[in-house]
Formats: C-alpha cells, structure tokens, sequence
C-alpha cells in the first residue's frame, strides 16, 4: 500500500524532476566540464585542465573582476538593507493600518519594471543632462553638471533602488509577522524604543534579514544588466567579463570557470549565513 | 511590593464605539481581582487602560495614590502578563525573566541571581538555561509569570493567563497563581471569562457586560446574590421563573412570595439549581415530573417540569445519592432566601 | 521625533518614484532628448513605437513567452506539490532542495549551461529555447508557492471527496485544484511578470526572434531616447496590470 503511494508520489514529481534535471542539473555538469577543458585555436579539448582557473588567477582584467563584484555587492547589500529597514519599520508600525497594503504596494511597485527599463530610467536621470545634474544646477549646489552615468555611483545605485524595495518587502513580511506583544512586553518591562530594538526586534527579525541579505548577494552578483548599462565599461563585474568571453572570443571554458567561481562565491555566502538562512521562507 | 488602584470614571472610544463606560473601581493593595464577562465586554481594554497601553477617553487611573492616566507602561509600577505571553523566543529563561532588571540598569550578575530566585518561585529554578520552545505550555506560562513579577511590580496584570491551557492544567494553575500572589503580596488584576476560574482565584470578582461594570464583590456574595440579571446567569446555571409584583412582594406561578419588587413591570425570579430540593423550603414549587436526570458525581442533575407551570423547564441539583427515574413524579420546594428577583431583560 | 519617521518616507519614496517617474513623464517629450526641459505632452512616441514591426513583434513574442512558459512552470510546480504533499516518499526533502536550488544560481549562469548544452546538440536557438530556460527559473518559484499553501485544511477536504467516492483525478480537478486557485493564479501571475522582464537567458537563448527586453537592448546602444521612455513606460504598465491580477485574485477570496 505504502509502496502503491509513493509510486504515484514519484509519479506527480516526475515532470518537474525531469525538466529540473534536464534544463538544469545537465547543463550545470557540462559547465562544470566545460570550465576544465582548453581551446586550441577555436577547436575545443575536452580534458581535466586547471588552465582557466590558473589564467583567472594571472590576469589582472579576470581577478580585478572578482575583486569588483564583490565590492559592488557587499555595498550595495548593506546599503540596502540600511535603508530598507527603516522604510519597512515605518510602514509597519508607523503607517496606520488600513493604509498600510497600500503603502506596501507603491513602495515595491517600481520593483515590477523590467531590469532593462529600470537601469535605462536611471540612465536617464544620472546623464549630465538628467534629472538630478538639473535639480542640483538650479539649486545652485554645483556650477557644472557632475558625472554619475557610468561610474560605479550610478551602478550602485541603480542595484540599492531595486534590493531596497525587494528587502522592503521582506522585512515588512518580518515584522507584521512578530506579536505585537513583543514589542509591549519590552516596554512594559522598562525598555525604551532604541532598547525595544536592539534586545528584541531586531534578533526576532535577524533571520529575515539575512535571508534578504543573501537573495540581494545572489541577484545581485550574477546581474550583468545594470553595470553594464550603468557603469559603462571603465570597471567589469565577473558577468561582464563572462558576456565579453562569450562575445567576442567564443571562450566557453574561461566563462565556465568564471561562473563557476561566481557559485563558489553565492556558495561562500551561503556558509556564511546558513545558520540563520531560511530559504524555505523565500 | 504592593499598591492600591483607583479607577476613576473611565469611559473609552474606539471611535464610534463606547468600550468603556463609566467605570468606577476601588482595588485594595495586595487585592486579587478577576475582570470577569464574555468576550468583547470591555476587560482587556480595561486591562490595557490599567496597563498604559491604552490612554482612557475620559476619566482617571490612580495607582498608590499618584496619577497614572498618561503615564507609558515603561513607567509604570505595573507589568502585564500577555495572553499569547510573548516571551522571547532568542533568549534563555533567565534572559527572558532578567529582561526587565537588564533595562532597569541592574548589573549581570545581581540580574542573573534574581532571574533565578523567580524562576525557582515558579517552580522552574532547574530550567534557566533553556529556551521558550522547549518548554510546555504551563512552564511558558510559569516564565511569564516570573518575568512580569521580577521588576517588583505594584500591580501585575494578567490577560486570560490560563485560557492557552487545557482544563486539567488550567486548573492546577489557579491554586498556584494564588499560592504566588499570596507569596509576594502584589496587587494582581486577572482577566478571564471562565467563571470557575474567577470563583476559586479571587478575593473579589468583577463582573462586566457591555462595557459597563455589573457587579463586584466577593465570590460567594455574586454567586447567591448577584446585583443583575446578567451577573446571575454568567456566574452558573440559573431557573429563570417569570414573575410580577403584587401587594405582598411578588407573584409567581408557584403562588405569593414576600420578597421585595424591584419595579411595577415583568419580573424574573432567578434560582439556582441547589436551592431547589424535595425537602422543605417556604417556596412550595409542588409536584414536578422527572424528564431526565443525569449522574455528576456530587449530585445529580434533573430537567423537571412543574405541574403548576407545565411550560417551565426547571433545572435541579439532588443529592446524587436520591436519583429519580425518569417520568417519575417528585415533589419539589425552594428556600426564597436563595432566591434573587430581577426586572425582565 | 514625530516628523521624522515622515520625512524618511516621503525621501524615500521620492528614490524609488525618481527613475521610473522621469521614464513616464519624458515618454511624453515632444523633442528629441528625454531630459529636462518637459516640452510635452505629446504622444507622438507612442504612436511612433506602435507603428514599429520590430518591436510590435517583440512585444508578441515576449508575451507568447510569458504565458507559454509560465502555464508549464505553473503546471510542474503544481504537480510535483501535489506529489510530496500528498504522498509518503522517501528522499523527499532532497526532492525539495532539488526543485528549489535554481533559485540560487544566477540567471547568467542558467543561461550559459543551457547555452552550452543546446550548441552541443547542435539545436537552434529560438523563442522555444528561451521558454525553456524561463521554466527553470520560474518552476522553483511555482512549486514553492503552491507547496506553501497546501495546507491540512485542503488535506482534510480532499481525504472527504476520497471518503465520498472520487478518484484520484477527480480528487485533484474538483477538490484541490479549485481550493488552491489563489495560489495557482498568484504563482502563474508572478512567473509572467518574470519572465515578460527577463532579459539575460532570453539574450543568451534567442537569435533570429527575440523577446522585447533583447530589443530594448539592442535599441540602448543608440543612446538616449524618448522612443525608449514610450516603450519602457508600456512594459511597466503591462507588469503592473499582471502584478494587480495576482493581487485582485488572491485577495478577494481572503476578506
């Protein structure tokens, strides 16, 4: 009987395992492959050579990549999250209730652009002639307009502008989740509102954070979209330098290995933060 | 410590809706008083209006003599004990219970030993180390307990502490709740809808309907002489015999009864199920037929209906070891003295 | 202290409204440069763009994408919910994990493994291949959403059809199906609006058709363009109305 059910258990998960392993598991081996075989002119070798990785670790242009990315996303995590804290705070405990979904709502709706569109719009209003260069000129804060487009500025960001609606949300999810009897259990016992805080919520909402911290690490390291737009090519991410591999020179091994070291690097956070990660809570 | 509570004509809105009406308390320094009513009559708001988490509309909350009606709960010589009990679930037991002496300033390691000293109090001394999760539902119960009461509060506030728990549990815990209140002597204030609990806890209950108080004062004296209608059938099982003034005292199917008439129109005469007996009593009820009688151990409880009102359905407690049988006749009478009459709702 | 909490909200809204506020208002530029000063409004880009083959095309495209895609993803997530659910099977966690990990790797790197893996089989790129890939970004997504609500309540409705007579299908297409609607439909909203914004995979994974975000991108290399405002204010509206279905038909049904 036992046996009957877990036969048709396999039966339902069946289609998505398949597709799973097929469209992802496979191509995930043959990257893995494909980052240890060589290019001989354009004909590709299949072997166990550790020649892409040892180039990624000679080549300035390969390592000072992984040094960028790194930087670009540490910043841009924790300046998201500094920001989004507060914002969910405000709407969960400041906003009065009955407009609180909807304060929710316009504060993640930008969130739905297109990624394309969203790092074009902020193209536009970083240009020399943009938005903000105006606003600064006619308050007269400078004389001349300041470069922002294609700087690391501007690919910053363009990245904090979506992961602080993206941590908004999660950290609101968070928050409206605690009783609010938490909150007057500390004040009760003689906690002030920053004490309240730091004893309370904020540990009871640590797991959230993270967790946000970490899906801000994953999109934002691998997203070859917005530097590219954005920062223009004075500095290339790790996804800059795998498009350029791709490009111009057909170099499948050296973007394997590439990509493969971006997964070493998601697989470093995750260790990092897997004690209070809760993926099953995404 | 201890203080007295005095609550001073408190009315409170939630908008348009009257929460609170004219609510007048007087609460005795080391008092133990239950908010007694159903749902939604206003006892958790009070509760918070005590607690400061809700600032009255109009009116005034004294405790220990100063002026507390705007004062925040952080400041104030109260704690409560949430219903859910909202410990916190990073935090060891004797975390959770020095939470309170860590934000009043008090150093490690005299915290740790207080924190101790309470969970001992509750019957918990060997479990500081551990987490809320860990523990049942009467230990999280315990810690909440020894967690409100290590800021030695004047009045500690207890929202339905018992409702989380099963009837058994619930009822070891009451003797226990009043064991520790006896112990250190805090003016407790405890909300509950469960009269049973509010009957074998309380020096004295406060029965409330509607937002408005009913009536309050001493177990026994609200179970046999409630001041309303209401406080008379929330306190237990009750008869309810229509009735109406006369010249003597009041008319009742069951013939003249010399008692005084609280108003010219309908009336209830309200009996509880033991004053009605077969033996003697001054209200002669007559014979009634048995239409079932049930077991309960200390007596036996029977649906009855009296030939004189063949429309009344009358509920008696007999002694248990004098079952009658179903359609059996008996005959029945009732001591007035138990007997409290009402206007008609 | 009072304001404060005030002022944030207000400056933080101004960040989050700045891009796409200066998208829309400059889609409505009457000259030629999206940036201050605003001469409109004029709707001549929106004309402009609508009579443009390509990016009508485009626009098809992505939708036959979306939707295509999204009812395979939605459609797996379901069934495979349903099967760890509803069944005693042994491994059943690293099943989860499996049908989960996809939402940890890059959407780059899901694309340059399916890349390599069709140009091996010697397969041509088109939009069917870039549905592919957007299945596997959206299937995880799907069956954990689905997975999520499939609570005991449901559990017990379904335990009482089974008492009464139906069969397993019947079960599934009169009882689950119906009750899981809010998640179904909030699942297959979410990956549309995915996969209509995805640009990397769809990159990667096309060559002759191409989804609208790859012809947006083709069309950025030539700068700044109010033709781009028109075009990125439309494809914000279009996830807009997907993003206020799935809210409309998730929470009607939760008063």
């Amino acid at each position: 009987m036992i046996a009957r059910d877990t036969l048709k258990g396999w039966g339902f998960v069946a289609p998505a395992l398949l597709w799973t392993l097929a469209f992802f598991v496979v191509p995930f081996v043959v990257m893995g492959a494909m980052s240890l075989a060589t290019l001989e002119g354009r004909t590709l070798v299949w072997g166990f050579s550790l020649a892409n990785y040892a180039e990624l670790a000679q080549k300035a242009y390969l390592w000072r990549a992984v040094l960028v990315s790194l930087e670009i996303t540490l910043t841009v995590t924790v300046l998201s999250i500094l920001l989004a804290y507060p914002l969910a705070w405000i709407i969960a405990f400041r906003v009065p209730p009955r407009w609180q979904r909807l304060a929710l709502l316009l504060a993640i709706l930008p969130f739905w652009t297109s990624y394309v569109v969203r790092s074009y719009a902020w193209l536009l209003v970083l240009s020399r002639e943009g938005v903000v260069n105006k606003a600064l000129m006619t308050l007269g804060l400078i004389a001349e307009p300041i470069t922002l487009a294609n700087t690391r500025i501007a690919t910053v960001t363009g990245f904090v502008h979506f992961f602080v609606m993206l941590l908004t949300l999660t950290i609101f999810a968070n928050l409206i989740q605690l009783s609010p009897n938490y909150r007057r259990a500390a004040m009760d016992l003689g906690a002030n509102a920053f004490q309240t805080f730091r004893h309370v919520i904020l540990p009871l909402t640590l797991p959230g954070i993270v967790t946000g911290a970490f899906l801000t690490f994953v999109l934002c390291i691998g997203d070859y979209i917005t530097p590219q737009i954005l920062g223009g090519n004075n500095e290339l991410t790790v996804p800059q330098v795998i498009m350029v591999q791709l490009g111009r020179r057909a170099d499948f091994p050296l973007a394997s290995a590439l990509a493969i070291v971006l997964m070493g690097l998601v697989t470093l956070a995750y260790l990092g933060c897997a004690r209070w990660l809760r993926l099953d809570r995404i | 410590m201890t203080a007295p509570v005095s609550i001073q004509h408190v009315d409170h809105w939630f908008g348009t809706y009257q929460a609170l009406t004219d609510i007048e308390m007087e609460i005795a320094a080391g008092e133990y008083i239950t908010l007694l009513g159903p749902s939604g009559c206003g006892k958790t708001t009070l509760l918070s209006v005590l607690g400061g988490f809700i600032a009255p509309s109009v009116g005034r909350v004294l405790i220990g003599g100063a002026d507390m009606t705007h004062v925040p709960p952080a400041k104030r010589p109260t704690t409560t004990m949430f219903q859910d009990y909202a410990l916190f679930p990073h935090m060891t037991l004797r975390d959770n219970v020095g939470f309170g002496l860590r934000m009043g300033g008090m150093g490690r390691r005299a915290r740790h030993a207080k924190a101790e000293e309470m969970l001992g109090l509750v019957g918990l001394a060997d479990a500081a180390n551990k987490r809320p999760h860990e523990l049942s539902g009467g230990q999280r119960q315990r810690v909440a307990l020894a967690r409100a009461l290590a800021v030695s509060p004047d009045v500690l506030l207890l929202d339905e502490p018992l409702g989380a728990l099963d009837l058994k549990l619930r009822r070891a815990m009451q003797d226990e709740l009043k064991r520790i209140q006896r112990a250190v002597g805090t003016t407790f204030v405890h909300v509950t809808h469960d009269q049973e609990e509010a009957m074998a806890i309380a020096d004295r209950i406060v029965v409330m309907n509607a937002g408005q108080i009913e009536d309050q004062g001493p177990p026994a004296r609200i179970y046999q002489k409630p001041a309303s209608l209401f406080a008379a059938g929330f306190m237990g099982e009750m008869n309810r015999i229509p009735a109406k003034a006369s010249a003597h005292g009041i008319e009742t199917p069951f013939g003249q009864l010399p008692l005084a008439a609280p108003g010219a129109g309908p009336l209830t005469l309200c009996l509880r199920p033991e004053a009605i007996g077969t033996g003697a009593g001054a209200l002669f009820i007559g014979p009634a037929t048995v239409r079932d009688a049930a077991f309960f151990g200390t007596h036996c409880r029977a649906h009855l209906s009296p030939e004189a009102a063949p429309d009344l359905t009358l509920i008696a407690h007999l002694p248990a070891a004098s079952c009658p049988a179903e359609g059996e006749t008996i005959t029945l009478a009732a001591d007035p003295a138990a007997a409290s009459v009402f206007e008609a709702a | 202290m009072r304001v404060l909490p005030w002022i944030y909200l207000t400056a933080a809204f101004v960040f989050i409204y700045l891009p796409v506020g200066a998208l829309v208002l400059f889609s409505f530029q009457g000259g030629g440069l999206p940036v201050p000063p605003f001469d409109g409004p004029s709707l001549r880009w929106y004309a402009d763009i609508l009579g443009d083959e390509d990016l009508v095309a485009a626009l098809l495209h992505s939708l036959a994408v979306a939707g295509g895609s999204s009812a395979v993803a939605c459609t797996l997530g379901f069934l495979a919910a349903y099967g760890l659910a509803r069944h005693v099977m042994p491994g059943s966690a690293l099943v989860r994990g499996l049908l989960i990990a996809p939402l940890t790797v890059s959407y780059l790197i899901v694309g340059l493994g399916l890349l390599m893996v069709l140009q091996r089989l010697g397969l041509p790129l088109s939009l069917m291949t870039a549905g592919i890939g957007h299945v596997v970004i959206n299937l995880p997504l799907c069956f954990a959403i689905i997975y999520a609500s499939m609570g005991a309540q449901q559990q017990n409705a379904e335990r009482a059809a089974r008492d009464l007579g139906a069969r397993e299908w019947q079960v599934v297409t009169l009882v689950t199906v119906p009750m899981l609607m809010p998640a179904l439909l909030a699942a297959f909203f979410l990956s549309v609006t995915l996969s209509w914004d995805e640009f990397i995979i769809s990159f990667l994974l096309t060559r002759f058709d191409v989804t609208l975000p790859v012809e947006i991108w083709s069309l950025l290399r030539s700068g700044l363009s109010p033709r781009l405002n028109a075009i990125g204010s439309l494809v914000f509206l279009v996830s807009i109305v997907a993003v206020f279905l799935a809210e409309l038909l998730i929470f009607r049904k939760r008063p």
